[in-house]
């Protein structure tokens, strides 16, 4: 039923010239790419025509062949296997890291992507619960008001209902109908099945059961787990993809649910159910003994190395785990503390390098990152300050280690997941003062051991070089900001001189509303004194234009710069200029790109004045104009960071 | 993948600022749009390859939308066209 992978490679290789003719093969998310040697030896349409293949087309000087999500990786494999070619270049690989990460950390990823969406939901039935359960302790006769019923029914309807929300989240993840999905999520968790709680006080003999193929099947419901509700979709969102493909369109539309529906419910009822629920419990059998090793010792360990699976992009498992934890009944998460230790003490690591340091922006960077922290999100703390500097991490784990072992000792309870640090109090109602205590002391530890140990001349060196290798590909999760994380790990500025000779305005004062409103980005504008455009930087001419009147240029370090001489100029098609470079070419910062003439352009009726725009603007935090007025081409006029 | 073909009528083409807005209706719409004109082609959330082409107003493109909602992403796609371009 599913494509064959090997085929569709080798349907992709006949029709592009063989082997020979393929100069260097990546794949992306979606995409095989392939730098062709002689492209007139491609038939696109022939590929087009493979099984599997989504579409074709050449962009950026490569051939891409779209196959998807999950199928790309499979048939590239294929495609190495059988051709022979070298497995992409460095800069493809670069592109394609998350996908060639090994299959363990890609399904970790999808797990992350699966449960990152549904984490509102968890937290808000995990705050009424938490806060239910801090009030009924204090007036215990709320218990029996109709109140404290009706929230308490809410507070536990999203756990107990957990299966469809994982079921809806993943079916959008793998490409599925995510209302197909919900159906399959209410089969898994049926009132008619006996609850999943339930099954632990019954006798085995008890539980009615069915037979079908051979098989004795349970009459059980998953409430509470992941791992089988994930994998059904997963087989029903390719289920309904291939039969999209391939029943006739007049019957797909009720064909397609009703065979997926069908064929999804009975083997998730009879295989991947039970299998996959054992897989589970081995998974939360391993985490739990790890956690709950005696003296606490779990705690210890896990506060130590959370911080290293933060950054091998490991921690997406996690939220399963927590997951689990609290579906049970009452919710018992005893992961979330630990993890707040361990994010606590980065923070405080983190802090302790900002107190110390006399480099002002090492403590720019390290207060905020540290602040941060304590609210959950650790990534700018640990990638943008104490990775960096190395000392401050290992102690952030110290601190992580003495606090998670307190929190284990205390058998410290959290009632939803999600949440960890100062706002961790909401749902630990029960335990806040050991909650409050385990935060301080991995502050204390954390703090002293950084501010002990870190120096700033030894470390300022060696400083930029060595995150960029180490950003796992799964950065953008829940705990996560991105662009924090990306200013943190290159807070480098970066900066674009002047091009022209002239007088630099705020893009807002050009005559045109796409200019001055910074549609295409970021930047600033000069009206020149002289008709040359030199280049901003050291880079590479990404375009020039065929009608000369603008060119890009990235420069060296990822920026990309849009210079536009005049505004509507593009009318004139190239009367008035001359180019002295050309698309692709390296250029060094004040080298001559274009001439134009002045008085032509004035005379046709346009204006010269001349936007000078970051066009990746929202990649990075900021674009600060640091110069207007008079300035001189190599003058600097804007800085990226 | 979906596709359909449209010919340009803004006077200036895909150029400033109809490539900003349709860049931005690109990175909207959630899919993979390709923007192909005789032998060259661009994703439309690259302003600059976009601009490379040098996309007239009378000129015929062909837009392909791949992804995961391409269906809706087409339709969305077309529209713009149609409305913006």
């Amino acid at each position: 039923m599913s494509l064959d992978y090997r085929k569709a490679a080798q349907g992709v290789l006949d029709n592009i010239g063989g082997a020979s003719n393929v100069a260097s093969a990546a794949h992306c998310a979606t995409r095989l790419r392939l730098v062709i040697n002689d492209n007139s030896k491609v038939n696109t349409a022939a590929i087009e025509n493979v099984e599997g293949v989504k579409g074709c087309f050449e962009a950026s000087g490569q051939l891409q062949i779209i196959f998807g999500t999950g199928t790309v990786n499979k048939v590239f494999d294929e495609f190495i296997a059988i051709s022979g070619v070298e497995a992409g270049t460095k800069e493809s690989a670069k592109e394609a890291a998350a996908q060639k990460q090994n299959p363990f950390f890609r399904a970790i990823k999808t797990l992350g992507d699966v449960f990152v969406p549904i984490i509102p939901a968890i937290v808000a039935s995990g705050l009424l619960n938490g806060l239910l359960g801090g009030l009924s302790n204090a007036i215990p006769s709320l218990q029996n008001s109709s109140y404290y019923n009706m929230i308490n029914l809410m507070a536990g309807a999203a756990l107990s209902m957990l299966p469809i929300l994982i079921a809806i989240s993943a079916a959008k993840k793998f490409g599925g109908n995510p209302y197909l999905a919900a159906v399959i999520g209410f089969v898994m968790i049926h009132p008619n099945l006996i609850n999943a709680w339930s099954v632990a006080t019954m006798n085995a003999a008890d539980i009615p059961v069915w037979h079908v193929f051979g098989l004795t099947i349970q009459q059980t419901g998953y409430q509470g787990h992941v791992i089988p509700v994930i994998i059904a979709i997963l087989f029903m969102s390719t289920l309904e993809k291939w039969l999209h493909k391939h029943v006739p369109e007049i019957l797909d539309l009720f064909v397609t649910p009703l065979v997926t529906v069908l064929v999804t419910g009975i083997l998730t009822m009879t295989i991947i159910g039970p299998v996959f629920k054992v897989v589970e419990d081995w998974i939360l059998i391993g985490a739990r003994t790890v956690i709950t090793l005696p003296f606490g010792i779990g705690g210890l360990l896990i506060g130590f190395f959370y911080a290293f699976t933060v950054v091998a992009g490991f921690h997406h498992m996690y939220n399963m785990i927590e997951a689990q934890m609290v579906s049970q009944n009452p919710p018992a998460n005893i992961w979330m503390p630990v993890a707040t230790a361990a994010n606590v003490g980065q923070g405080a690591a983190a802090m302790a390098v900002a107190f110390k340091t006399k480099n002002e922006k090492t403590k720019s960077m390290a207060l905020p990152a540290s602040l941060s922290a304590f609210l959950g999100i650790t990534e700018p703390a640990i990638f943008g300050v104490n990775i960096r500097y190395r000392k401050p991490f290992i102690a952030g784990c110290c601190g992580g280690a003495v606090g998670g072992m307190l929190a284990s000792l205390f058998g410290i309870k959290a009632t939803a997941y999600g949440i960890t640090g100062l706002f961790g109090f909401l749902i630990t109602t029960d335990f806040w003062l050991q909650y409050a205590i385990v935060m301080a002391v991995s502050f204390v530890v954390a703090f002293a051991v950084s501010y002990i140990s870190y120096k700033d001349e030894a470390t300022a060196q060696a400083a930029p070089v060595v995150e960029k290798t180490e950003i796992p590909a799964g950065q953008k999760t829940a705990e996560t900001a991105e662009k924090p994380a990306k200013e943190g790990a290159d807070g480098q500025k970066k900066k674009v001189y002047a091009p022209i000779n002239g007088e630099a305005i705020p893009s807002a004062q050009v005559d045109d509303p796409t200019f001055a409103s910074e549609a295409l980005g970021k930047g600033l504008a000069i009206i020149p004194s002289e008709g040359k455009v030199y280049a901003p930087f050291d880079g590479t001419v990404e375009m020039l234009f065929d009608t000369k009147h603008a060119v890009a240029v990235t420069s060296d370090d990822g920026v990309e710069v849009l210079i536009h001489v005049g505004v509507d100029t593009v009318n004139l098609k190239g009367e008035g200029y001359t180019a002295h470079t050309a698309t692709g070419e390296k250029v060094k910062k004040g080298q001559l790109l274009l001439e134009f003439d002045m008085d032509r352009i004035k005379k046709a009726g346009y204006q010269t004045v001349t936007p000078v725009i970051v066009t990746n603007s929202d990649e990075y935090k900021n674009v600060q104009v640091v110069k207007t007025g008079s300035v001189q081409a190599g003058d600097e006029v804007l800085t990226v960071c | 993948m979906k596709s359909f073909t449209y010919v340009i009528t803004d006077p200036v083409g895909i150029h400033a600022r109809p490539a900003g807005e349709l860049v931005n209706a690109a990175q909207a719409c959630g899919a993979d749009v390709t923007i192909r004109v005789g032998d060259k082609s661009a994703s439309a959330k690259k302003l600059i390859k976009l601009m490379g082409l040098g996309i007239k107003q009378g000129t015929e493109v062909t837009v392909e939308i791949s992804g995961e909602n391409e269906e809706t992403a087409a339709a969305e796609m077309e529209k713009f066209f149609k409305e913006h371009l």
